[in-house]
This record gives C-alpha cells, sequence and structure tokens, in this order.
C-alpha cells in the first residue's frame, strides 16, 4: 500500500498542480517510480496507490501499471481514492492510518498474509522481500525499516531504540534528546491480522490524529506486540524539500554518490515518452550531466539534470540545475542551480540563479511549470517564481 | 472502428546489408539510434487509427520477434485484432515450397488470415522503409478519389533503382506509366506503401496465384494499367529505404540534419519503439558530444563525433568516436579511436584499438564480437 495522497506543500510551486510522488526525478522519472520499481523488483505483483491531493496527473502517469509489469489480470495496481460511503461516511484521508483504514475492503479481497506500507516520496532500492523474510523470521507484528543516521541529526527523525535483538521497545517522534541514531524509513510490514484489529482500534478512538508513526506503532508497543527493527544500509533519500530534491537529483550523476541507475540488476521503471534520441550541436558542451531523448542541446550544460524535451540554444548556460520535462533556454541565457519545472521557458540572455554565497538569502531558484521568464531578466537565488517574468529589451 | 487494416511485409532478405542482416531480418535492423526499421511502419498505421496490423516474416524472424513482443509498445495488444505475427508455416498451402518470391507470394501463403480481416479497406507496406507517411491522409484521398488502389510515392528519392518502382502522375494524380526496377529513374519512387479494398486484394490474390505470378509489381502494377485505377499519394517528406550497407550509413548520417529529424519525428505521429527501461545518458567530466543523435541509457567519458549511438552504449575515457554507428550496448573501452564504423548489437572494442572504415564503404563489425 503506497501512500501517495500527500501535498508535499514544502515543495510550493513544484507541487502546486501535481501530488509529490508525481514530481520527475532523476532524469527519466517521477519520485513514485522508486517504491513501485521496489515493489517488482521484490516480487510484489498487488500494489494499491493511495491518492487524494492532486491526483490527475498521477493516475494518468500510473495507468494500468504496463510499465512497472503491474498490468495483470489477477493483482496488479489499484489508485486508491476517497470515496463516500454509506450514509454518507466516507471522509478525505484524515491521516495515514485513516488512509489505510478507508480501504480495508480492498485489503479483504485479496486478503494478504502481510501488508507493506511504504511511502511516495523517497529515493531508494530496497528488497522489500528481505525485510519480509526478517519479519516472518522474528514472527513480528510490525516490523519497521530503520537506518542509521548521523547522531547530531537524530533529533529531525522517528527514532526507534531497540535492545540487542533489534526489537523496539520504544519509539520517539523527533525526540530532543535521542537516546538511539535509528531513524524509521516510514516503510513497515505489518502482519495483516493485526494490522486490522489496531486500525479498527485506532478508527474507533476519536482522539487519534489516525497516523502510523503517531497512533498505531504506540499502541502496538504500548500492547506488547512484537515490534521489529530492519536495519537497512545504503542510499536514501527523503525528497520532501527544495534542498533535498535538488540534492537527491544531484546524487543522480554520480554512481559514487551511492545511487547506480544503471544496475541492471535492479532496473527503475518508469512510463517514457515516445521520443527520439537527444542531439547535441557542433557546440555543445556537456560535462558529468544526465541528458535525455527528446533534448537538443546547442549550448554548455554542466553538472546537470535534463529530462526528456529540454532545449538549451547555442550559448545558453546551464549549471548545477535540474530542467524537468519541455524546458528551453534560449540563447545566451544562463541558468544556475535552478530547479525549473516542466515546460518552463527562460528567455534569451536571461540570468536565473546564482552560485552559493554562503549567506543566509542564498538558496535553490524555482521556476513553476509553464513559467516563461522574459528574455534579459534577472530572477535572483532562493526565488520561487510562480508567474511570468516580463522580459526587458537589451 | 477504422475501416482500414494493416499488413507490413517483413520478410524480404537482403544480401547487400551483409553482417547487418546476417542474424536478423532487414526490418529488424536498428536505425535513428533507439528504433528498428519495423517501428516506422508500425507507427505509421497506429498514428493513422489502424487497430489490426498482420506482420508477414519468414525467416530470421527471432530478432523481430524479440522487438514487437505482444506489440504493446504500439498499443496493438488487444482483445480483438491488434498485432499478429504471421510467420510461413501457419497456413498450409502449396507455396510452401522455400521462400516467399514475392508480395504475392507471401500474401497467398497467409491467405485465410486475409478472408479474417475485419476492414473493409488494407494498407500494405513495407517494413524496412524509414518515413512517417501521413497514412490517414492518403486514406482519405483514396476514399474520395474514387481509385481502386493509391500509391504512396515521393518525388526525392535516393533508393537504388533497380529495386524501385516508379510512378508516373499526371495533373490529377492519376497514374500514367508504371516503371518496374528501371535502370534509370522516372517519376515518383514508390514507398511501397498501397490502400486497396479487401474484396479487390482478395481478387488479385487469388488472380496471382491461379496464373503463378509471386510479384506485386508483374501481377498487379503491370497488370492493372488500363484495367484498375491507379492513383498516387504524394508524400513528400524524408523517406529511407535501407537496401545496402553503404546506403544504411548514409541515410543513417542524414539524420544529423534538423530537417530531416523534423520530418520524421513529428510531434502529432511519434515513432514508438520498444520501451527497455533506460536511464537517462551520462555524460562524463571530460565528454565531449558533437553533431551526434545519442540515445539513453549510454555512458559517455571520451568523445563522439558526427555520431548515432543506440541505447545502452558505453564510451569510456580517451576513446575518440567520428562517423560511427554504434547499436545497442557496443561499449567503446579506453582510448579506442574509431572512424567510419558501424558496430552492432553488443560489440566490444578494446583499448587503444583503432578501426576505420571509409564513407562509401563503412567497416561493419558483427554482433557479439570483441576486437
Amino acid at each position: 500500500m503506497l501512500l501517495a495522497g500527500g501535498q508535499g506543500s514544502r515543495l510550493m510551486a513544484l507541487t502546486r498542480k501535481v501530488a509529490k510522488p508525481a514530481v520527475p526525478f532523476g532524469g527519466k522519472y517521477r519520485i513514485i517510480d522508486f517504491p513501485l520499481s521496489n515493489c517488482v523488483n521484490s516480487g510484489i505483483d498487488t500494489v494499491g496507490v493511495l491518492t487524494q491531493y492532486q491526483p490527475l496527473e498521477l493516475n494518468a502517469y500510473i495507468g494500468n501499471g504496463q510499465p512497472w509489469d503491474l498490468d495483470r489480470s489477477d493483482g496488479g495496481v489499484h489508485i486508491l481514492p476517497p470515496y463516500v460511503q454509506e450514509g454518507d461516511k466516507g471522509t478525505w484521508y484524515k491521516g495515514t492510518a485513516n488512509a489505510i483504514y478507508q480501504n480495508l475492503s480492498f485489503l479483504e479481497q485479496y486478503d494478504p498474509e502481510y501488508v507493506l506500507i511504504l511511502s511516495g516520496d523517497h529515493i531508494y532500492k530496497m528488497d522489500y522481500s528481505e525485510m519480509l523474510l526478517h519479519h516472518r523470521q522474528t514472527k513480528a507484528a510490525c516490523t519497521i525499516s530503520v537506518m542509521e543516521v548521523p547522531m547530531a541529526e537524530a533529533s529531525r527523525f522517528g527514532i526507534m531504540n531497540v535492545d540487542e535483538n533489534d526489537r523496539i521497545y520504544e519509539f520517539e517522534e523527533k525526540p530532543k534528546k535521542p537516546r538511539s541514531n535509528l531513524a524509521s524509513m516510514g516503510i513497515y510490514i505489518f502482519t495483516w491480522s493485526k494490522l486490522r484489529e489496531y486500525l479498527i482500534a485506532d478508527e474507533a478512538d476519536e482522539k487519534s490524529a489516525n497516523d502510523f508513526g503517531k497512533n498505531i506503532i504506540p499502541a502496538m508497543l504500548d500492547a506488547g506486540e512484537t515490534m521489529s527493527a530492519y536495519r537497512f544500509s545504503g542510499y536514501w533519500k527523503d525528497v520532501g524539500t527544495i534542498d533535498s530534491l535538488w540534492d537527491a537529483n544531484m546524487d543522480m550523476l554520480s554512481a559514487d554518490g551511492g545511487f547506480n541507475l544503471y544496475d541492471p540488476d535492479w532496473p527503475i521503471y518508469a512510463r517514457a515518452a515516445a521520443q527520439p534520441p537527444h542531439f547535441t550541436g557542433a557546440n555543445a558542451e556537456i560535462t558529468h550531466s544526465i541528458v535525455t531523448s527528446g533534448c537538443g542541446i546547442y549550448g554548455k550544460v554542466e553538472n546537470s539534470v535534463l529530462f526528456h524535451s529540454v532545449t538549451v540554444e547555442e550559448g545558453a548556460q546551464v549549471r548545477y540545475s535540474i530542467l524537468m520535462p519541455g524546458t528551453v533556454v534560449k540563447a545566451g541565457a544562463v541558468v544556475e542551480y535552478t530547479i525549473v519545472a516542466e515546460r518552463g521557458s527562460i528567455g534569451a540572455g536571461a540570468h536565473v540563479g546564482s552560485a552559493p554565497t554562503g549567506g543566509e538569502d542564498w538558496g535553490i531558484t524555482v521556476v513553476a511549470q509553464e513559467v516563461r521568464v522574459g528574455s534579459g531578466s534577472l530572477v535572483p537565488a532562493k526565488a520561487m517564481v510562480t508567474r511570468n517574468v516580463k522580459g526587458v529589451k537589451i | 472502428m477504422n475501416d482500414l487494416h494493416g499488413i507490413i511485409f517483413a520478410y524480404r532478405q537482403n544480401p547487400d546489408l551483409r553482417e547487418l542482416a546476417q542474424r536478423r531480418n532487414t526490418c529488424s535492423i536498428p536505425y535513428g539510434g533507439r528504433y528498428r526499421l519495423v517501428d516506422f511502419a508500425l507507427s505509421n498505421l497506429v498514428n493513422a487509427g489502424v487497430s489490426d496490423v498482420g506482420l508477414i516474416v519468414h525467416t530470421s524472424y527471432q530478432s523481430l520477434l524479440d522487438h514487437v513482443g505482444s506489440g504493446k509498445d504500439w498499443d496493438l495488444s488487444r482483445k480483438h485484432g491488434g498485432l499478429r505475427i504471421l510467420p510461413p508455416f501457419g497456413f498450409s498451402g502449396m507455396h510452401q515450397s522455400g521462400h516467399y518470391r514475392g508480395r504475392m507470394d507471401a500474401l497467398a501463403g497467409v491467405y485465410s488470415y486475409l478472408q479474417n480481416i475485419r476492414q473493409d479497406h488494407v494498407v500494405l507496406t513495407s517494413g524496412d522503409l524509414a518515413a512517417n507517411l501521413p497514412i490517414a491522409e492518403a486514406f482519405e484521398q483514396h476514399l474520395q478519389s474514387g481509385a481502386d488502389i493509391t500509391a504512396l510515392c515521393t518525388p526525392v528519392s535516393q533508393a537504388d533503382p533497380r529495386m524501385t518502382n516508379y510512378f508516373t502522375l499526371d495533373s490529377g494524380g492519376a497514374v500514367t506509366d508504371i516503371l518496374v526496377s528501371p535502370p534509370v529513374p522516372k517519376g515518383d519512387a514508390s514507398l511501397e506503401t498501397y490502400i486497396l479494398s479487401k474484396a479487390l486484394l482478395l481478387n488479385l490474390v487469388d488472380r496471382c496465384a491461379a496464373h503463378d505470378i509471386p510479384s506485386f509489381s508483374q501481377g498487379v502494377l503491370l497488370a492493372a494499367r488500363g484495367r484498375l485505377k491507379l492513383r498516387g499519394y504524394r508524400f513528400d517528406g524524408y523517406a529511407a529505404r535501407i537496401q545496402s550497407v553503404a546506403g544504411y550509413f548514409q541515410r543513417s548520417m542524414e539524420l544529423l540534419d534538423p530537417q530531416v529529424r523534423a520530418s520524421l519525428f513529428r510531434p502529432g505521429r511519434p515513432i514508438k519503439t520498444k520501451d527497455q527501461s533506460n536511464p537517462s545518458t551520462y555524460y562524463g567530466p571530460e565528454a565531449r558530444s558533437a553533431n551526434s543523435l545519442i540515445s539513453d541509457g549510454c555512458i559517455i567519458e571520451g568523445t563522439v563525433v558526427n555520431s548515432i549511438l543506440s541505447r545502452g552504449v558505453r564510451v569510456e575515457k580517451g576513446a575518440r568516436v567520428e562517423n560511427c554507428i554504434l547499436m545497442q550496448r557496443t561499449s567503446i573501452q579506453s582510448d579506442a579511436v574509431l572512424r567510419y564504423a558501424i558496430t552492432d548489437k553488443n560489440v566490444r572494442v578494446c583499448p587503444g584499438r583503432m578501426l576505420m572504415g571509409h564513407g562509401t564503404y563503412p567497416l561493419v563489425i558483427a554482433k557479439n564480437e570483441i576486437v
């Protein structure tokens, strides 16, 4: 069960029209491709995707699930939006636990032994079948995937305190004084009968926030259920903010960054656009960057991630930036430390973003979907451009 | 339902293609980086709303089957209709001795398939033609003009005249003369794409079988003069027929011209191909790529100039690739130099090797070879 209903408000302009899991990532993908591909690569063939905020693009993207081999006659991918129930009982999803609760009848249809609960906004590769093996071996009611984070940062996470057998005895949400550095990755495996029992009890509690981290996990710990921590080491990144999204995209530029997109044993699947190969002009200069089909590169591209159908005209320069599908950078423009969302346009001679200054007021610049930055205009660092910017005569 | 049925001829063997067609059918030769030739015919039909397509194959079709699969990448995997692969031994008949001698022979070989076609009209096309054909418009013209057969043709053609038919059109588009494989071309070159009714097609197949005429040119085009209304539909976009290694090389290099690409890859009529889930292409810190067409999934750390790279190609540090066509998963290792070479799938060129052909005789390295 993939939780994909969040707005991702910290991605600001990037999630005005799409849910966070549908935000483009890594040249060819959207964020949801990572958990979805992990499912398929782990041998999971029935996936529910819970949607709520701006679902249209996400629904269209997932479609019948064909790119992930999830177009099946038995199982496959199911989009699960909130719906009206008998006697007007249906509501929006109130919390992560409530979202699953509202889909109990979906789960009952399949009556699984175990349920895997994932969030749709993390970049990582993980074999859930190994986590399931761990869950079965420890005979746990719930297994939570954890990873070690630097102690100094531990207070930003949900922290698991475990005994010597990695059995969880305490969970602390963003503790001021963390006693362990094992952070929850928001990946849970539940034994279905237990999950069902606690979801029903949680729903009956009117004071509950209906959230896994805040309510379900503490309730299970209080009741003395076997809760096991599954240790994960490897690349894992929450891409919930502009900075972390930019960072994680930059990580895709080198396999040394810990994530290898070119590994044939663990492919990440995506619904790909039917575009011809990209073309590099006679004066193109592309270094330490990734470029996708349909692009036309005539200028200079460094340390950047270019999605499909991006044009970088002659004399334009793109540095440390992320250009989402259909972006056009006109002649002589400079784009640096910037995320340009789908079909954005940067006018000739414009200068968008700037190199880090170390100052407080520096940040990644964002140009929202379909926004046109006029020729010759100057867009400073950390700007969030959501409306067209008028050009100036040069 | 669209009233047009598609049949793609994909049985032709062509010895002039040497190593490229050694283990595969001409139609599954990689072209334009990420495509196989057959992608153009399939996409043209699908873009015209054709929902049922028969693909006639005869020999060396393993690679073709591998590529088209169930047809799902072209939305041709359907409950009714969709893509049907028509191998030679699917039907018992009198034409099963050896190779198809021509298109009428091939059609006779799949006769019962033809009888079951659900549509009233059929478009016959060739799987080795790279062009973005407006088949929907040609069909429209066919219906309005009342022609018996509409032949798609082009005034600009670099095809080998000895392997091509030519039509002379009058100002109204009617065919006034037909030349079959002439020594000197005259008129519009045939694009080997014809639209006619199912009833006429069956009739023609019957007649040719009864007279043992295997060739479409002989049995239909030449025999039609004065008897059938034959009209041309003139297409002036880019069209490439792949008939020899040198021709393949030239037609490929023409793709580096933006106008050719604009004609072949149109936003409203996309050319679809098998999805391989490749990531984007990575350029290393010392990479250089100029005037080249590069598919997804490549890792480029050396220099690539005037070249076309298929998916998953690697060019290591210090390697230099000029005027080359590198097919899927070719690996050019460090400091190797290649000029005017075509490397087939999975070729590996070891560090420091130097390989050079010429524009008129490109060096071809066969599939899976290690240099």
